[in-house]
Parts: structure tokens; C-alpha cells; sequence
């Protein structure tokens, strides 16, 4: 259980630092080389992963409707967008304005999928998300 | 550009990042569901590179103007992929724990504020340091309240 929670941790951590070094690359580049060099050194650990463990391909692996399989090229508007945002604003209003936008659109998301109607307490989160957003709004300055 | 009006759209930016960040993971989380955790990891960062490749002419003479000397650049720079690779095992693997998805994600968002204050406290990896103000602390307190209840209101 410790275990986990470390590597729950540390994973999430990981996640800072890979906007960091790419939002760094992106400062002597550009934000859309910074992602596609993201993407390539993924891809290349990822498949000498596959090579090594394997079961990198399993029956019906290519089988699923063709959207599914365009969670790459969002991602490279993500991590375009978010090495851009990190020079300019910082590590920490770059975190907590993209965990806004990812638990509203989530929450937007769902409701178009699948229809359900917001919870009241959801409803509570996303006023209280809002308010966050626009507080932080508010905040400026240069880097010091 | 004035530094305000960069700062309203870098703002900006960062909520439709998040936006696309849910998509994403929808995507790739279908894709896990038909192949795997690996399988997905591996075809999302494959297409993405093609996908940049296509684009290549929006960045080639960006990259041309910047003009900083190759050397100039740290070979760590280019690790960015590499940990978010290794981030996607991590947690395909917490999530198989008793911490599952909610647990998951709670203290993977916890690991990421921790660290990007001390990014911002000490500058870390070539980053400006910076200096966070009161305010960002309000909105940080109430942007982790509203995700909990966001969350805890979906269960």
C-alpha cells in the first residue's frame, strides 16, 4: 500500500517535470518542437519497453472505432500549449489552471456522453473552481 | 504584447489545455480498454509524432529564428518524454493497487502542486523562479476544494 501511494506520488510529480523540461526546450525552440520531441523519445522508450516485456499488441488491438485512436495528436496540442504556458506564468498557476480546465471539461465531457445530470456537489465543486479560476485571474506580475 | 494581456492568455491557454487534457484521456483510456495500458501509451505518443511531423512547416522556421546555439541547449531538455513515458507505467500501475482511479488521482494531482511550487520556489530545470502571491494561494485552495468535490459528487 505504502508502495503505491509513492509511486501514486511520484508519478504525479513526473508530471511536473516533463512540463518543465519540455516548457524549457520550448524557451531555445518552440512549443510545437518541444512536444514533438516529447512524443518521439516517448514513443522510442515505449517500444524498446514493448521489445523487452512484450505483449505490446494484443488480438483486436486495432479493431476499436477510428476516434479512439487520435489521443496522440490532442496530446500534442497539449503538451504544445502547456510548455508555451509554463514560461510565461510559472509551474504552479500552470498546474492548478490546467487541473481546472481538465475537471470542468471532464465534467463537461461526461455530461455529453453519457447524459446524467450534475450532481448538486459537483455543481458546489465547479462554483468553487470558478471562483479559483478567477482569483487567480487576478493575480500578476513578472517573474522575480 | 503587453505583459498583462500575455498573462490573460496564457490563462486562457492553460484552461483549454485541461480541456484537452480530459479528452485526451478519454481517448487514450478507450484505446487501453481495446489494447492495454502499454499499447495505448505507445500508439498515442506514435500518432503524436506523426501528427508534429505533418506540421513540421509551423515550427521549422521558428526554430530557424530562435537562433540559439544548438550547444546552448541541455541534453536533459529533451527528457520531457521520457519522464511523461515512464509517468504512464507508474500509474497503470497504482491504479491495479487499492489506491484505484480516485486514489490514483488525488495524489498524483497532490505530487504535481508539491512539485510545481518547488519548481517555482527555486526555479528548478531552467524555468524563471517565481514568487507566488497570496491570491495564487486562494485559488489554489479553491481549485483543489471544487476538484475533491468534483470528484467525491461523481462517485
Amino acid at each position: 500500500m505504502i508502495e503505491a501511494v509513492v509511486l501514486a506520488f511520484v508519478a504525479g510529480g513526473l508530471v511536473g517535470v516533463s512540463r518543465q523540461l519540455n516548457g524549457r526546450l520550448a524557451v531555445s525552440t518552440s512549443a510545437l518542437f518541444a512536444s514533438f520531441c516529447n512524443h518521439l523519445v516517448g514513443f522510442v522508450l515505449l517500444t524498446a519497453i514493448g521489445l523487452v516485456i512484450g505483449g505490446l499488441l494484443r488480438d483486436g488491438a486495432f479493431s476499436g472505432p477510428w476516434y479512439i485512436y487520435f489521443g496522440g495528436p490532442v496530446g500534442v496540442v497539449f503538451v504544445a500549449l502547456s510548455s508555451w504556458i509554463i514560461g510565461q506564468i510559472g509551474a504552479t498557476r500552470s498546474t492548478m489552471l490546467i487541473i481546472a480546465g481538465q475537471v470542468l471539461g471532464g465534467v463537461a465531457l461526461d455530461w455529453v456522453l453519457t447524459g446524467k445530470p450534475v450532481s448538486l456537489t459537483a455543481l458546489g465543486g465547479i462554483v468553487l473552481i470558478v471562483a479559483g479560476v478567477l482569483v487567480a485571474q487576478r493575480q500578476r506580475g513578472p517573474a522575480n | 504584447m503587453p505583459a498583462r494581456r500575455i498573462d490573460l492568455a496564457a490563462n486562457l491557454a492553460a484552461l483549454a489545455a485541461g480541456a484537452l487534457l480530459s479528452l485526451m484521456v478519454h481517448l487514450n483510456g478507450e484505446l487501453a480498454r481495446q489494447g492495454g495500458a502499454l499499447f495505448s501509451s505507445w500508439m498515442a505518443h506514435g500518432t503524436g509524432t506523426v501528427a508534429a511531423l505533418l506540421v513540421i512547416p509551423l515550427w521549422w522556421k521558428a526554430i530557424q529564428r530562435s537562433g540559439a546555439p544548438r550547444a546552448a541547449i541541455p541534453l536533459w531538455a529533451y527528457l520531457g518524454g521520457f519522464a511523461g513515458a515512464v509517468t504512464v507505467i507508474m500509474t497503470s500501475t497504482a491504479v491495479n493497487s487499492s489506491l484505484a482511479l480516485s486514489g490514483t488521482l488525488a495524489l498524483g494531482l497532490a505530487g504535481q502542486i508539491v512539485f510545481s511550487l518547488a519548481a517555482d520556489r527555486w526555479g528548478l530545470f531552467g524555468i524563471a523562479r517565481r514568487r507566488l502571491r497570496l491570491g495564487d494561494a486562494v485559488a489554489l485552495a479553491l481549485i483543489v476544494a471544487g476538484s475533491a468535490l468534483v470528484i467525491w459528487g461523481s462517485l
